[in-house]
């Protein structure tokens, strides 16, 4: 048989057919997450494990500094997704459900303005306000509620919670104030989405607030929790400038460590190794969180 | 509050609720007594819902006061009322199973499990959904949605339940079922309904009284037969029903009724209101209308198949057109001459409140 006539690889029913129409429409968003993320990401495993093949890059991953400096990213990370879910919560709720509709606009825009914002730019203000003669200092001093100047920008940082070290109050203000219009953004977007009747039909049935917040509002806006933790992670794992402005010296994260690995040590398949090993610790934590809240939804049923 | 209200489940005094400069009610007053299936019917926009709405505790009203088994419940939560809503849109919670859906009440009354499981389970039965428990709402159809939403807001056992037009997403045979249905779980649970809707048929078929509102007021309340019989104002009379509305002139009276003179003709009305001089309204329903009598006549305009019975539009020689429903029997042509008797005629006001404002 030629090979013009024989068309046995085309499909012969239209449903066959429009799945070949669906794999093409598929194909360039698949495509695109190959070049710019799995390509990528090939090819720092492949450094990671350079000279090929040896994993001696990895077994270095749990010597000197870099287990507490994993740690103590993925602590604070845990910190400031948490205190990001605590302003976005009431904010976005009363954004959504009770704000009048004129003001919604304007008021997610201003909640939104650092992002338009360079954050080097947004970071250093904290320095100002925080530094021995910054803001807060001069009025605490003035004021005469401090007799001397508090030890507020980068210092402080002793408090540890389980395996988990809080990060210093001018690194968790400097994060916060970056990340959170991020955290606002999904949360916003999977509170609009929530059917404000549905906290009618809970209250009706008895719920008080604490009960609706539990019942309603978390298992329905759930996916703007996960998207802005997401985000969140995705920036500490690459947060270079704002630990280097904020940060105590015993603050290391991440970031600086990859960096100062790839500057100033020129070691990148150590460098890529540590970036390999944090991004797969993260998307555990992910993996792992996302199945123990299936757990617990199914537990917490009755 | 007056005497003899500890004998209502449900009592509200001079309700007004304003949003901004709009008036949604305006001074509703109602005695819903237990075991009662109450309804509320009016076209969109009348006040029904927001009132509804008062009752449930999902909003405040501007002034009057709320009362449930006596007690007053005007700024109370809705989780201190004992009441439950079902709805329009049903909204069952879309992230918990049928049982979670219809237990969460029991749950949130501090209801222990092994209990709540048995009386969700009595409750599925009663509405007719045994062993859908474990299934996902999304994953039923409208009817039985329509059960779920149901049994969630019965199961932890309301002294009043309010329905907020729960079947008007079904389609007609699944609403008629749906209406017996209604019918039947209220008899067998006993509770109070009070059941909000702009379907006034839903309403007459189901109601054991009605109020009827319109511009945020109570227009009229009684019996479904009464409203529908004995309207004392045009505006129920055309709005549960068909109505023909004659201007009349009042010929002779005597207790209770009135000899009248419409559309050509004389004849008897009831008249239950007083009786003003002059110029009055009668309403008379279509199939009170009988051809082949004598009091009107007049030449049918339209003839009209509706399976069961025909309607004539006939011009009467006096003047005004009506609506004739009959039995089809089809020797009735578009032109031909016809008599009619008037079997029943109500003498009816124009005036917009209970209270004749």
């Amino acid at each position: 048989m030629s090979g013009l006539t024989d068309r046995s690889w085309w499909p012969s029913t239209p449903a066959a057919r429009g799945t070949v129409a669906d794999a093409g429409l598929a194909a360039l968003p698949t495509a695109l997450a190959v070049a710019l993320g799995v390509v990528p990401l090939g090819f720092l495993f492949v450094e990671s494990v350079s000279p090929p093949v040896t994993l001696t890059n990895y077994a270095a991953l749990g010597g000197s500094v870099y287990p507490d400096v994993m740690l103590r990213s993925l602590g604070i990370g845990v910190v400031i997704t948490g205190i990001c879910l605590t302003v976005a919560y009431p904010v976005t709720y009363w954004l959504a459900h009770r704000c009048p509709a004129r003001y919604r606009l304007a008021l997610l825009v201003s909640f939104t303005l650092p992002l338009w914002l360079n954050y080097v730019v947004l970071n250093y203000t904290w320095v100002w306000i925080l530094a021995e003669n910054g803001l807060v200092n001069v009025l605490l001093t003035e004021t005469g509620l401090a007799d001397r100047p508090l030890d507020l920008l980068r210092g402080g940082a002793s408090v540890v919670v389980g395996p988990f070290a809080l990060p210093s109050l001018s690194l968790g203000l400097g994060f916060v104030h970056i990340y959170l219009p991020y955290v606002l953004l999904t949360m916003y977007v999977s509170m609009e989405r929530l059917d404000y009747r549905q906290v009618e039909a809970a209250r009706d049935l008895g719920a008080g607030p604490v009960r609706v917040f539990r019942d309603i509002i978390v298992p329905e806006t759930y996916g703007g929790a996960v998207a802005g933790a997401l985000i969140v992670y995705a920036r500490i794992a690459g947060a270079f400038a704002t630990p280097q402005i904020l940060a105590a010296p015993s603050e290391q994260l991440i970031a600086q460590v990859i960096t100062a690995q790839f500057y100033d040590v020129l070691n990148y398949p150590f460098a890529a190794a540590l970036s390999v090993a944090f991004l797969a610790i993260v998307l555990v934590g992910f993996g792992i969180g996302a199945l123990s809240s299936d757990v617990r939804a199914e537990l917490g049923r009755w | 509050m007056t005497s003899g209200s500890s004998q209502m489940t449900l009592r509200t005094d001079g309700l007004v609720k304003r949003f901004g400069d709009t008036t949604a009610v305006a001074g509703v007053s109602l005695a819903v007594e237990p075991g009662e299936f109450f309804a509320i019917v009016g076209p969109s926009g009348c006040g029904k819902t927001t009132t509804l709405r008062i009752l449930a505790g999902l909003e405040s009203p501007t002034a009057g006061e709320v009362e449930l088994a006596g007690r007053d419940v005007t700024d109370r939560p809705p989780r201190d009322r004992e009441t439950n809503l079902v709805f329009q849109d049903l909204v069952l919670f879309p992230h918990m199973t049928v049982a979670e859906n219809v237990g969460y009440g029991l749950a949130r009354d501090g209801v222990p499990e092994a209990t709540r499981r048995e009386q969700v389970e009595e409750m599925l039965e009663t509405v007719g959904l045994s062993g859908f428990g474990d299934r996902d709402p999304a994953s039923l159809s409208g009817g039985q949605r329509q059960r779920v939403a149901l049994a969630r807001a019965l199961a932890n056992e309301p002294s009043v339940l309010l329905l907020d037009e729960p079947l008007s997403s079904l389609d007609r045979t699944l609403r008629t079922e749906m209406r017996t249905e209604l019918r039947r779980i209220q008899r067998d649970v006993g509770t109070t309904f009070l059941y909000v809707t702009h379907d006034q048929e839903s309403a007459l078929s189901m109601a054991d009284r009605i109020a009827v509102m319109r511009d945020g007021r109570v227009v009229e309340s009684g019996s479904p037969s009464t409203l529908y019989n004995r309207p004392r104002t045009a505006f129920v009379a055309d709005f549960l029903g068909d109505a023909n509305l004659l201007t009349a002139t009042v010929q002779g009276r005597e207790n209770g009724r009135v000899t009248v003179e419409a559309g050509g003709g004389r004849f008897d009305a009831a008249a239950d209101t007083g009786v003003p001089d002059g110029s009055v309204t009668i309403v008379i329903r279509p199939e009170d209308l009988r051809p082949g009598g004598e009091t009107l006549s007049g030449t049918v305009r339209s003839v009209s198949y509706k399976g069961a019975h025909e309607e004539y539009g006939v011009a009467l020689d006096g003047g005004d057109s009506v609506r004739v429903r009959t039995r089809a029997d089809g020797d009735v042509t578009v032109g031909a001459t016809v008599g009619l008797d008037v079997l029943d005629a109500s003498l009816v006001t124009e005036a917009n409140t209970e209270d004749g404002e």
